[in-house]
Order: structure tokens, then sequence, then C-alpha cells
């Protein structure tokens, strides 16, 4: 968005709290409809207020709140976050906890792999979160020692990828080792459209950058495994020796959502003990911020400002049971701590269960009764996502400055034509729309309000057409700024 | 991504090895996250004797995402409506990705065989449910001898 002029960048800075209690104190005499015209209009034109205020006091607040989750950040800097996070979910070789990885295979595309990278590392090299194995499409119990280990010998890092996506065919990439990207974007369209080839151009390079950070590590994987072969003497240190190959895929267990076979031992649900592997565990995450259901009524459909504070989002439930705010135990192999933190995954040799070796810190008794969310040894959906609350309050913001921006048009409305009912024309049209994937229960939408008088003047008109001018800009501008995650 | 990932595959297997009674459930030869799916109305249920065409779609996040089930056979239910959308909840926000096609396909089957009039989704019908079940049983049978032989 760099040719974007900085006036619509500064805008959203400082309105979101301005906005965000006014429109929480309209919401109680909006919602029962029972506000005297009289009232209202005094209350949305102090909102007029607000928002004209607050957008001249936002050119001034740009400069400061760097760490402030709620600020905006620019294009080129949430570009730059996500090529980083892309990165982290690279899998790294040489990167090992006890046989797993610290990123995973990706058998899913990373869209749903928005957790926090940091995070989940941390987790996996503490031994709180089982490591990302590479999973075997099948496992036959039948296989020998020496079957099993080739088949290891030949898994890649990352799961097989298809080149060239449909949806980024016809989009120009240019040069990977560029980084800027604006002269791929043809000029001659509309900035929206500008800013939406803009995104696709980026959505494609990050794609084809990731195949090459992938085949690049994949290689480097390969290469030093034939070293080893060759050099008997000085095999690579990170690689597993075949007795811990063997060790953890000839007792491994299917995982009943992905239904692929890792090695054991696996995370067990905190709730009903029940196997997931750290793969969909950390698919698993909070719906985006919606309405609670029963919350519309059927009876009165007109109404469709709802409070932006009622918007919720409901931590996950167990997949098993349906137990809410899902959280996980994981109970390290005593017997294998290699990797980070641990013996060189080379120097592994098996032993036979008999000869209990020192072991690694005993978290959890063998069989163990449900935990409650908060115990410390859970590792719950929502701590491998920690800005929910930060994305829940964005939402609740957005909305709220949707409907103030409405209200506020409206009344400006009314003050053009003053002989106008201000209770026929109460219909917002920016009612709070679900941008979700439901499908089959979609908001209501009330027909658009007369827009003038039939004995409106020119001016009047005029008026009005800037207003609907604004008002669009206004709602591009929202639309822009809230990145659809599908 | 590119390859259909093992879980439907091995889902397909399991439908083909292991039948649910009263549902089958084919996929496409062109897609094979698309399958036409047979429900048989349940017994004692208005429903009895019908079978049921349906669509079954698994998007690309499933199995994080529910897939996406409707009616292509003519039914009168409060809880389907008329462009054969379904209101379930484990279509909805009560999915889960331990559940499965054969899991949520007995959920429909289920649903056929206890309407819910008190969250509709076909309006008209919920309320010619509730004003007059025995009509509404009677049109709902009408209706399976109509569009579902």
């Amino acid at each position: 968005m760099g040719n974007v002029p900085g006036k619509l960048e500064n805008e959203g800075v400082a309105r979101p709290n301005r906005s965000m209690s006014a429109s929480a104190a309209q919401t109680p005499s909006g919602r029962n409809g029972t506000t005297t015209a009289g009232a209202r209009s005094q209350r949305t034109s102090s909102l007029v207020g607000t928002l004209l205020s607050s957008r001249r006091r936002s050119s001034s607040s740009e400069v400061n709140g760097n760490g402030n989750p709620y600020k905006r950040k620019s294009t080129k800097d949430k570009e730059k976050m996500e090529e980083r996070h892309v990165k982290q979910l690279i899998v790294k070789y040489n990167e090992t906890v006890d046989g797993g990885f610290l990123a995973p295979f990706g058998s899913c595309g990373t869209d749903k792999l928005d957790y926090d990278a940091k995070v989940v590392k941390n987790l996996i090299m503490e031994r709180r979160l089982a490591p990302f194995y590479t999973p075997l499409q099948d496992f036959d119990d039948s296989w020998s020692r020496e079957e099993v280990i080739k088949i290891i010998e030949a898994l890649p890092l990352h799961a097989p990828f298809n080149e060239n996506l449909e949806t980024f065919e016809d989009v120009p990439i240019g040069d990977l080792s560029q980084n800027d990207i604006d002269h791929l974007i043809d000029k001659t369209l509309s900035r929206r459209e500008q800013r939406r080839m803009r995104s696709k151009i980026f959505k494609a390079r990050l794609y084809k950058k990731r195949i090459i950070w992938q085949e690049r590590e994949n290689e480097r994987f390969f290469e030093s495994k034939i070293e080893g072969k060759q050099s008997k003497l000085q095999s690579n240190p990170n690689l597993p020796s075949d007795d811990l190959k063997y060790a953890m895929y000839s007792s491994g267990a299917e995982c009943p959502i992905c239904f692929l076979y890792y090695p054991q031992p696996i995370n067990m649900s905190r709730c009903c003990l029940q196997p997931i592997c750290s793969e969909c565990f950390v698919q698993i995450k909070r719906a985006e911020p919606h309405f609670p259901h029963d919350e519309e009524d059927p009876s009165n459909p007109q109404d469709e400002e709802k409070d932006p504070n009622m918007l919720t989002s409901e931590p996950t439930n167990c997949p098993y049971c349906a137990t809410p705010d899902f959280g996980i135990t994981y109970e390290a192999p005593a017997d294998r701590k290699v990797g980070l933190q641990g013996l060189a995954p080379s120097s592994y040799v098996y032993h036979k269960k008999d000869s209990p070796e020192q072991d690694s810190v005993p978290r959890t008794p063998d069989r163990r009764g449900s935990l409650a969310s908060t115990d410390q040894r859970v590792v719950t959906s929502d701590s491998l996502r920690p800005d929910w609350q930060v994305k829940l309050n964005k939402e609740r913001m957005r909305l709220a400055r949707r409907s103030a921006n409405a209200t506020a048009i409206h009344v400006s409305n009314q003050l053009v034509t003053p002989g106008h009912q201000a209770s026929a024309g109460v219909t917002s049209t920016s009612a709070p729309r679900s941008n979700s994937n439901d499908n089959a229960v979609e908001f209501q939408h009330s027909s658009p309000t007369p827009l003038w008088p039939a004995n409106a003047t020119a001016a009047e008109i005029e008026n009005h057409m800037i207003e609907q001018a604004i008002k669009l800009s206004l709602a591009e501008h929202e639309r822009e700024n809230s990145p659809k995650k599908r | 991504m590119a390859s259909l990932p093992k879980r439907i595959i091995k889902e397909t297997e399991r439908l083909v090895s292991d039948p649910v009674p009263g549902i089958t459930a084919q996929p496409h030869e062109d897609n094979l996250r698309y399958f036409q799916v047979t429900i048989e109305g349940p017994q004692q249920s208005p429903y009895e004797s019908g079978v049921f065409q349906l669509e079954l779609f698994l998007p690309d996040d499933y199995p994080m995402e529910a897939p996406k089930v409707r009616f292509l056979t003519k039914i009168y239910h409060p809880n389907i409506d008329r462009l054969g959308r379904i209101c379930l909840d484990v279509l909805k926000t009560n999915w889960s990705p331990a559940l499965q096609i054969r899991t949520v396909l007995l959920s429909v089957q289920a649903l056929l065989a206890s309407p819910n009039p008190n969250d509709p989704l076909a309006n008209d019908v919920a309320e010619d449910w509730i004003r007059n079940e025995d009509a509404a049983i009677a049109k709902a049978r009408e209706w399976t001898q109509l569009y579902a032989k």
C-alpha cells in the first residue's frame, strides 16, 4: 500500500477507543428502540463530533503506541510479519526434539497454521507438547526392522506440495529476490483493485518462497544423510540413529483426526485422555468473533444494531467429548531424550525396557484422571494463540466504528432534510454482517430508506450524494483493514 | 493439499467396506471431495420408505471445518428448507474434527426421525408443525410418497 496517501492510514489509529465508548453508550437505548427522536439526534450529533474530533486527533497520535497491539499496522509491516511466520513453519532437520521437529510436516496448508510459532516451539522444547513428527500414511505390523528403517529414511521433511496452484496461475510474481513489488501492480486499476492485486501478488510470492525454503531444507537434509553414509566415521550428530528410527515408529499410533500414523507418545486431551497429534492440535482454534446464536430474535427482525460488546468468541471444545476450553498434556518419552536439550540423535541406542534409565523428570503418573484447564501440565488451545483477546476487541471496535459511522451519516441526512421523520429512517445499512461461512443463517437486511423527499432541492441532493461518497469510502476503508481469513 | 488427505481416503474406504445401514455415500469420479448420498427415511417416521438424495462436500479445511450437506430431494421438514439446507448443530457450531462423514449422516438420519419445530429453518413448515402436528406429518408423508420414491 506504499502509494496510498497517508490520510487513510492515520485515520484509524486513535479512533477505536473513542467510538467504542460512544456506541457502547448508545446501544442500551438503541436496542429497545424507545428513544425519542430528539434524544436520538442529540446522541448521534455528539457522535458526529466524536468522529470529527478523533479524526483530527489521530494525525498527532500516530507517532506513539509502538508496542500497542491495537495499533493498525501498515501493509508492509503485515507482510513482513506474515513472511516471518511462514519462515518459522519450515522444518529444520537439525532442530529436533526426541526424534520430532519444531515445525509441522504440513499435511494441511499454512492458512490453518496461524498459531504463535514461538510459543509452540518453546512448548515442544520444554517437552510439554509432542514435537511435530513426520507422519506415515500407513503402518504395517508385519514390516521388518530393516523395512521400517528404510521407509523412515526416505521421508522428506515436508509434505509434497502443488507447485502451481490454480489460484495463483496468472499472478505475476516478478523477481523473488527483490523485495519491492510495487512495480508489479497495474497502476491503471482503481486503488481498491490495486490493493487487492498487491495482496494477491504477495500471497503468490510467499507461496513460491515457501516452496523454495522447504526444498532448500529438504536438500540439506538429504545431503547430510548421504554424507553420513559415505563417511561412516563421522555421521551428522543431528541425524537419528537406526535404533532411534525403529524405536520411534515401531510402536506408533494413529491420530483419530488426521488418520496419520505417528510415533508415540502422543498428546492426550486433558479431559477424556484421547490422543491427538500436534499438527491437528495446533489447528484447533476459536471460531471467529460472532454474536451469540440465541441472540437472534425472530420477533424483531428490524433490530439490526447489535451491541458490539455482545460479540463473543468461546474457547474451543474438546473434539472428542466437547468439554470446553480444550487442552492437552504430553508426557515425553523417558528413554528417548534426544535432540535439543538431550543427547545427539545419532548416538541413540535402543535399550530394552528392563533397564530403567535416568528418568527425564517424571511429570505425570501413568494413568491420570482428567485435569483442569488451569493445571500447569495442561497446554490449552488458547495458549497457542495468545492474541485471541486482541482479535476479539479489534472486531468489536470495528463494529462499533461502523455503526457509529452509519448513525453519523444518518443524522447528517436528517440535518439536511429537517422535515424528514427521524423514526422512518433508522436503517443502518451497515448492520453487522456475518463474514463467516455461515451461509444458512444470514442477517436480514431491510430495504433502504427513501433517499430524499420528492421536493428536495438540488443542494440537498448534492449533499446527500457527498455523504454517500463518504460512506462508501469509509466502508471500503474498513473492509481493507479487516483482512478476511478466507 | 495437492493430493487427497489420508483422512478422506480412509474414510471413503471405510464407508465402502463397512457401510452404514440405510445410508450410502459415493464419491464423485471427478471430485473425490464430493459425495452423492442417499438416506432411507427412518422407520416410524413420516419419511419411512422414502429414499432421499443428498449431496455432501468436504471443504478444503475438512476435518477442521464441517462437511457441507444438502438435501436434493424435496422434503417437508421443519429443519430443512426449500433449498435443502439443513439446520443441524453438528454441521455448524457443534462440529468437531473427531466427527466423520458417517457420523454426520447418521445425525441427519436422526433428524428425520425427530423433527424439531422449535428451532426451525423452514419457518412456514415449523408453524404448520406446531399448529397442527397431525396434518403436518400427513403432509410430510405425502411429500415422501411424491418425491422420495
